[in-house]
């Protein structure tokens, strides 16, 4: 591998009192590469974004994300990330302007340039028409849009989306979709969880956490040919469930 | 009907469930009832009292020494003279002042009937009618006794009057002492409950994650996020002070810059209480029962409509950690009294000390929000 890994992990951990919620991680995504962290429910996905965004220190073991070391830089760190929660956590009784200028400016932008990025971005969410409108009335596949332009807004090197499609129909996901290739096809790189395995289909490689640690590492089609799964789904169940 | 029950112990175990509601819902009451039915009061009882002797025999020692003796006065700071009697009055050390002329006892004796004079601090205007007509009373009663103990055959009874002042509210109406008090508690219930209320909702709704994950700064999160609220609770003093002032009459004898100073050291407190409150709640229910918890203790325990000098000893020091206590004297003093920042040096620096802690509590229990799991 060349160049600095944009996340990377060695022995990552993660315990609340006796509980090992993440038990030694380690990672090396590339640069611009869209990467799958998948994992059955209360496998600790959650809990390992929570360290790599800086929002949870770690118990153990060390990550550096777009070069900062988590727990250290974190202020730097911050800069350089843009996150989205599996829960929509945009502020409802703003417009979709008002969130996107939000976001942005506290990251720093200047009103100009706030401007400019809501041109460039809104269209391309698809949510031009739509800046004056109150957040809060918009359809879920809107607002995961809009989330995800306002985790965009201050062009972070890595973008951290977890489950960022939960509840939305395929074609909405698909659309979602074409967003995050565009976004990796210009340098980001997307750490991505989801539930959705034709999604998991989409990733340059990916990841499957079982209690807290990763039990196959490999591009989707590695994945299928080592376990001999049909396809993600199945590669998936045989995986958690062994 | 099946359907009603079965929401009703659904509402039910859901209560159960929620530890910390309870604790506020059951225990506290108990405990509220216990502290301020002991605490509080509006007998005439421990009205301080402060001296100036000019006349020093025996008359005007024996009336002065009287006070003390009864179960209402307690002894406050002796004056070296006029402006400091009147001064300890406008500092709210006192409830009363007695001043005794030069010349008291001769006069007496003379049969000049001279004037001792009784000045009453008139903002709790019902104390104040009923501790003047108490302490005239004492006066009547030490003369007297003076009397009969000079009593050689033939001496008439000296005659003596009381002078009594009420300054401050001449005219003894309670309105100007409950007005200043409302406006503290208007202050305070918008800014402390209000923060909290908006910092709990963005953890309700999952916003306060977003932010986290920015570099906003725990500092820049707590002021940004009280800022506003802050400059409501200002804008709000303005009006009702304003309202008092034109509709009820309420003077405004101190300086307003007094009074801002004044409200800007105690926002720190309240606003910093209300994010801790927000900090140490899930929910918007459990923070609006702490805050309502806090805030029934602080509004009785600050002397709106019982007088702290009432209290009995425990609850006097339990006002001395409350906030709006100090808040509510330096409005009373300002617009009633005069008071300026001689006079509430004391009250303002404690608040800016309460302040600081409160708000640097805050800003402590935010960056440990940040690195919650």
């Amino acid at each position: 591998m060349s160049g600095e890994a944009a996340v990377f992990a060695r022995g990552l951990t993660r315990r609340f009192g006796d509980f090992t919620a993440v038990a030694s991680l380690d990672l090396d995504v590339m640069p611009g590469e869209i990467f799958g962290f998948l994992g059955a429910n209360g496998a600790g996905k959650t809990t390992a974004i929570r360290m790599l965004c800086g929002l949870l220190p770690p118990s153990g073991g060390e990550a550096r994300v777009a070069g900062c070391r988590v727990g250290r830089d974190t202020a730097a760190l911050k800069r350089r990330i843009g996150y989205m929660s599996q829960r929509f956590s945009l502020y409802e009784d703003l417009t979709v302007l008002e969130n996107l200028e939000f976001f942005g400016g506290v990251y720093g932008l200047g009103r100009a340039e706030l401007a400019a990025r809501a041109d460039e971005l809104l269209p391309r969410l698809g949510l031009d028409a739509e800046r004056g409108r109150l957040t809060g009335s918009l359809p879920l596949g809107y607002k995961q849009r809009l989330a995800l332009g306002c985790a965009l807004a201050h062009r972070p090197r890595v973008l951290f989306l977890d489950e960022p499609t939960g509840g939305v129909d395929p074609v909405a996901r698909r659309g979602f979709w074409d967003l995050i290739y565009e976004q990796a096809a210009a340098g980001v790189t997307v750490f991505v969880t989801t539930h959705y395995m034709d999604e998991a289909e989409y990733c340059g490689r990916v990841s499957i956490m079982v209690q807290g640690g990763i039990v196959a590492l490999d591009t989707p089609s590695g994945l299928k040919a080592r376990t001999g799964g049909a396809d993600m789904q199945d590669v998936f169940l045989r995986l958690v469930d062994a | 009907m099946r359907a009603l029950r079965c929401l009703v112990r659904k509402e039910f175990k859901q209560l159960r469930r929620d530890t910390a509601l309870l604790r506020v819902v059951f225990a506290l009451p108990i405990f509220q009832l216990l502290v301020l039915s002991y605490a509080l009061n509006n007998d005439l009882r421990n009205v301080r009292v402060a001296t100036l002797d000019e006349d020093r025999t025996a008359l005007s020692r024996a009336v002065l020494d009287a006070f003390p003796a009864s179960d209402v006065f307690v002894p406050g700071p002796a004056a070296r003279d006029g402006d400091e009697l009147d001064s300890l009055l406008r500092a709210g050390a006192c409830d009363l002042a007695v001043r005794v002329p030069a010349g008291f006892e001769r006069d007496a004796l003379a049969g000049r009937a001279p004037s001792l004079g009784l000045d009453v601090d008139g903002t709790n205007s019902s104390l104040a009618g009923r501790g003047a007509g108490y302490a005239g009373a004492i006066v009547m009663r030490e003369a007297a006794r003076f009397a009969a103990a000079q009593a050689g055959a033939g001496v008439p009874a000296p005659r003596v009057e009381a002078v009594v002042r009420f300054l401050y509210n001449p005219e003894l109406e309670s309105r100007l002492f409950m007005v200043p008090g409302v406006i503290v508690m208007l202050v305070t219930i918008i800014s402390a409950l209000a923060t909290g209320m908006a910092v709990v909702r963005e953890k309700e709704l999952g916003t306060l994650d977003q932010v986290l994950v920015t570099p906003l700064t725990p500092l820049q999160y707590v002021v940004g996020k009280t800022l506003p609220f802050g400059l409501i609770a200002l804008a709000d003093l303005a009006l009702a002070t304003a309202f008092a002032h034109l509709w009820f009459h309420v003077p405004l004898l101190g300086s307003p810059w007094v009074l801002l100073l004044g409200v800007l050291a105690y926002l720190l407190v309240t606003l910093g209480l209300g994010l801790l409150a927000s900090a140490a709640s899930n929910t918007q229910q459990q923070a609006m029962f702490t805050m309502w918890f806090f805030l029934v203790f602080a509004i009785m325990l600050s002397g709106f409509f019982f007088p702290v000098d009432n209290m009995p000893e425990w609850a006097r020091w339990l006002t001395r950690i409350n906030p709006m206590r100090y808040f509510m004297d330096i409005v009373r003093g300002v617009l009633l009294r005069g008071a300026g920042l001689a006079d509430l040096r004391g009250e303002l620096l404690t608040l800016l000390g309460m302040g600081a802690a409160a708000f640097g509590g805050a800003v402590l229990a935010f960056r440990r929000e940040g690195a919650r799991g």
